[in-house]
């Protein structure tokens, strides 16, 4: 199944904001297992999730952001 | 829906709320567009006592909770965000269906004071239901630093209901807000439609039941324009006979204009709000910035005007990812990293690390010899590092990594949504249905993903067709970020040679498609951003997520295709192979032998058989030495493996969304279609090139 992180998101193309756990790719796509791509529940536009290295980074720029 | 959030220490000391646990007789509902603080309006109103369940029969969650306001017990309940009480989402199914379901109840509409026209377009639909409600300005705060000026007093008096601009997050202007809810009113702004609809309405209105929280004329209106989601309630509550009445009003209604009836409706309601809207908003201090953003905004959506703006961006990828990262890019990272460095070093540590000859040679070949001229399994002609890496990290990488870095830009910029609205219109000239640009736009991404967008389709015909014109021509992002550094070696005309055959191919599919169908269509909403400059923050961390993606997804079947090649070489497949596909990749296309091989691999992944085609040329690319002969043949070639049949995961989504029939006749028509244009753009460009 979709390895996503259960957290909000915000779809870039119609800005909706929803809650990412079950809005992964289908089991009945064969790269399902570990998949990180978002489906926006919204307009279906699919975007990867931030996490890992890239999740990192968003953190590390939202920390400098608050932080300056 | 966004979970009630706190108000902050400051806020509360400031305008202190009673949040008692009450036992309430009346109920007040809070809608409002996604994203527009309505939950924060909740809890600054409820506290922590709430009860969140799903709202029966579906998925969405329902917040509930209760509040004593101006001393009065009320029941508060918060909906899933919509911006129509038409719904054509779930969540927006949810908040139509709570209006409908629910008895005395009035309404607070949270809006964005800065997206009024949204707001606005809900306000007028709100109007319509003769719900009782009162409209908070949410974040007027926010509106102000921007340079809106709302004239309050002209809109309640527009509007014949309490207005209260509000910053929720603060709770300024919540206790005016619901100091009037007891004695909330319906509004009287109620937009007029053109005579045929209003005569329609007249028809259909005594025909609905009197009971229910929305009033006739709003349900009229919903069964007019063919919701679906309404077929129950008007079932459950109108005779048979008046059933067919309305179906009978609804088509004869529906025959007198090309759009389908929900576009003629969110039009014309949108004509009345735009001129409220305009009555009642003005903007100082617009700086010389926003104004060219926001002319630019509107050229990009322009059928005629979006096109050189569409040209722009595509020139400006081309150079970044066709020039910049397929040419300097990978000539660094395939020669001066992989093929100078890495390989050798990789070859010398395995001589080192493994002494036995012949394990050695199973490995990275015999010395001395260079290793595209044997078959070593790590290091060799089909090596798994040597050729499976290369492709994954030293060629395709770079390119995908400079076009991920170009999409990332145009979706942070607010272009995207902009790209889906031009080509809706040029859709829609070619007769195709509306909603089937979102899936087709969506397949510049992933086609795999896309495929199961085509659910938005209403019919199964339709989502067969967006389905089929999904696998047949519209190239994934990897695919296209290797298109894009092929067509950087061709000369202008042959680019326009590919584009041209690819486009025509899809409009000629879409045409005939548009023939099979009949003529009625349906429409997206899709709210559009600013057009803004986009943050490099935001920029780098989507890039990096999509190249994470990649590595993920691309990289196993580079080495799975690669070990398919190596299996195949030892057995002297590749040979058989090429023979076998000789008739058609050499006599029809009359393209070098080995591309059979590039075609039968990209069913793996497309990227991977472009990749192939993209190493076979690309050092006549390099040199500038591309012949005619050459020009054709990667035109040819291109052409093809974009229209060829999808890749393995697009393929197994296609069977299961459309089932095994449909999936397998796809897959044959493509097959022979793709070798046929491939043909013909041949024998064209032979006589006309």
């Amino acid at each position: 199944m979709p390895a996503l992180v259960k957290r909000m998101e915000r779809c870039p193309l119609c800005g909706a904001e929803f809650d990412a756990e079950g809005q992964g790719c289908r089991p009945s796509c064969p790269m399902a297992t570990g998949c990180k791509v978002i489906c926006c529940p919204s307009c279906r536009y699919s975007f990867p999730q931030e996490t890992g290295l890239a999740g990192r980074l968003k953190a590390f720029l939202e920390r400098r952001r608050t932080h300056p | 829906m966004t979970p009630p959030a706190p108000a902050t220490r400051h806020a509360l000391r400031t305008e202190p709320l009673d949040k008692r646990v009450v036992a309430a007789t009346r109920s007040v509902i809070l809608v409002g567009n996604p994203n527009v603080g309505k939950s924060v309006v909740f809890g600054a109103l409820t506290g922590t006592y709430v009860t969140v369940s799903n709202y029966p029969g579906t998925t969405v969650e329902v917040t509930r909770g209760t509040a004593t306001l101006a001393g009065q017990p009320w029941h508060v309940m918060d909906t899933p965000g919509t911006n129509n009480l038409t719904p054509m989402s779930e969540d927006e199914q949810v908040t139509r269906d709570i209006l409908m379901k629910e008895r005395d109840y009035v309404c607070v509409q949270v809006c964005d004071a800065k997206n009024l026209r949204r707001g606005l377009l809900l306000t007028a639909q709100l109007a319509e239901a003769g719900v009782p409600f009162a409209l908070a300005l949410n974040m007027a705060d926010e509106a102000a630093s921007r340079g809106f000026h709302i004239d309050v007093a002209q809109l309640t008096q527009a509007l014949g209901v309490d207005v209260v601009p509000t910053v929720a997050i603060e709770r300024k202007g919540l206790a005016q807000l619901t100091s009037g809810l007891g004695a909330a009113r319906r509004s009287g702004f109620t937009p007029r439609y053109d005579d045929a609809i209003e005569a329609a309405l007249a028809e259909v209105e005594p025909l609905l039941p009197a009971k229910g929280g929305l009033s006739r004329r709003a349900v009229a209106l919903m069964a007019l324009v063919g919701d679906d989601s309404l077929r129950e309630h008007l079932a459950a509550n109108i005779a048979e006979v008046d059933l067919a009445r309305l179906e009978d009003a609804r088509r004869r209604l529906a025959a007198r204009y090309p759009e389908s009836l929900r576009f003629v409706v969110s039009k014309q309601r949108l004509a009345a709000v735009d001129r409220l809207h305009d009555a009642v908003v003005t903007r100082s201090r617009v700086s010389a910035a926003s104004t060219f953003a926001r002319r630019l905004g509107a050229w990009s959506t322009d059928r005629f005007l979006g096109l050189p703006v569409l040209a722009f961006v595509l020139f400006v990828s081309y150079e970044f990812v066709g020039v910049f990262g397929a040419k300097t890019a990978v000539d660094f990272l395939e020669n001066a990293v992989f093929y100078d460095r890495l390989v050798p070093w990789t070859e010398a540590f395995l001589r080192w690390a493994v002494p036995w000859k012949g394990a050695q040679e199973f490995l990275v070949g015999p010395a001395g010899v260079p290793f595209r001229e044997h078959a070593g399994f790590i290091v060799g002609r089909y090596g798994l590092f040597s050729m499976g890496l290369s492709y994954g990290v030293a060629i395709v990488l770079p390119i995908v990594t400079t076009f991920f870095i170009a999409f990332s830009i145009l979706e942070d910029s607010g272009y995207l949504p902009r790209l889906a609205v031009m080509v809706n219109r040029t859709f829609k000239s070619m007769g195709l249905n509306g909603k089937a640009v979102l899936p087709m736009v969506l397949g510049l991404g992933c086609d795999t993903m896309a495929t199961m967008t085509a659910r938005i389709m209403e019919t199964r015909k339709e989502r067969v067709i967006v389905t089929l014109l999904l696998a047949l021509g519209v190239p994934c992002s990897a695919q296209m970020a290797v298109i894009l550094a092929m067509v950087a070696g061709l000369s202008l005309a042959a680019t326009a040679w590919f584009a041209g055959s690819v486009v025509a191919t899809l409009i000629l599919v879409g045409w005939l498609a548009a023939k099979v169908l009949p003529g009625r269509g349906s429409d997206f909403i899709l709210e559009l951003p600013p057009l803004r400059v986009p943050q490099a923050g935001n920029v780098a961390v989507k890039t990096l997520a999509r190249i994470e993606w990649y590595l993920r997804e691309a990289l196993p079947l580079f080495i799975l295709g690669t070990l398919i090649l190596y299996a195949l070489d030892r057995v002297h497949g590749i040979g058989l192979l090429e023979r076998a596909a000789a008739p058609v990749v050499v006599g029809l296309l009359q393209l070098p032998k080995e591309a059979a091989v590039a075609f039968i691999l990209g069913f793996l992944r497309r990227d991977y058989a472009a990749a192939g085609l993209f190493l076979h040329y690309q050092p006549f690319m390099k040199a500038g030495t591309m012949t005619r002969e050459m020009q054709i043949e990667v035109v040819v070639a291109l052409t093809t493996i974009t229209l060829f049949i999808p890749c393995i995961a697009n393929f197994f989504m296609v069977l299961k969304e459309r089932g095994w029939k449909t999936g397998v006749a796809i897959a044959a028509f493509i097959l022979p279609f793709s070798l046929a244009v491939g043909a013909t753009v041949n024998a064209l460009m032979r006589w006309l090139y």
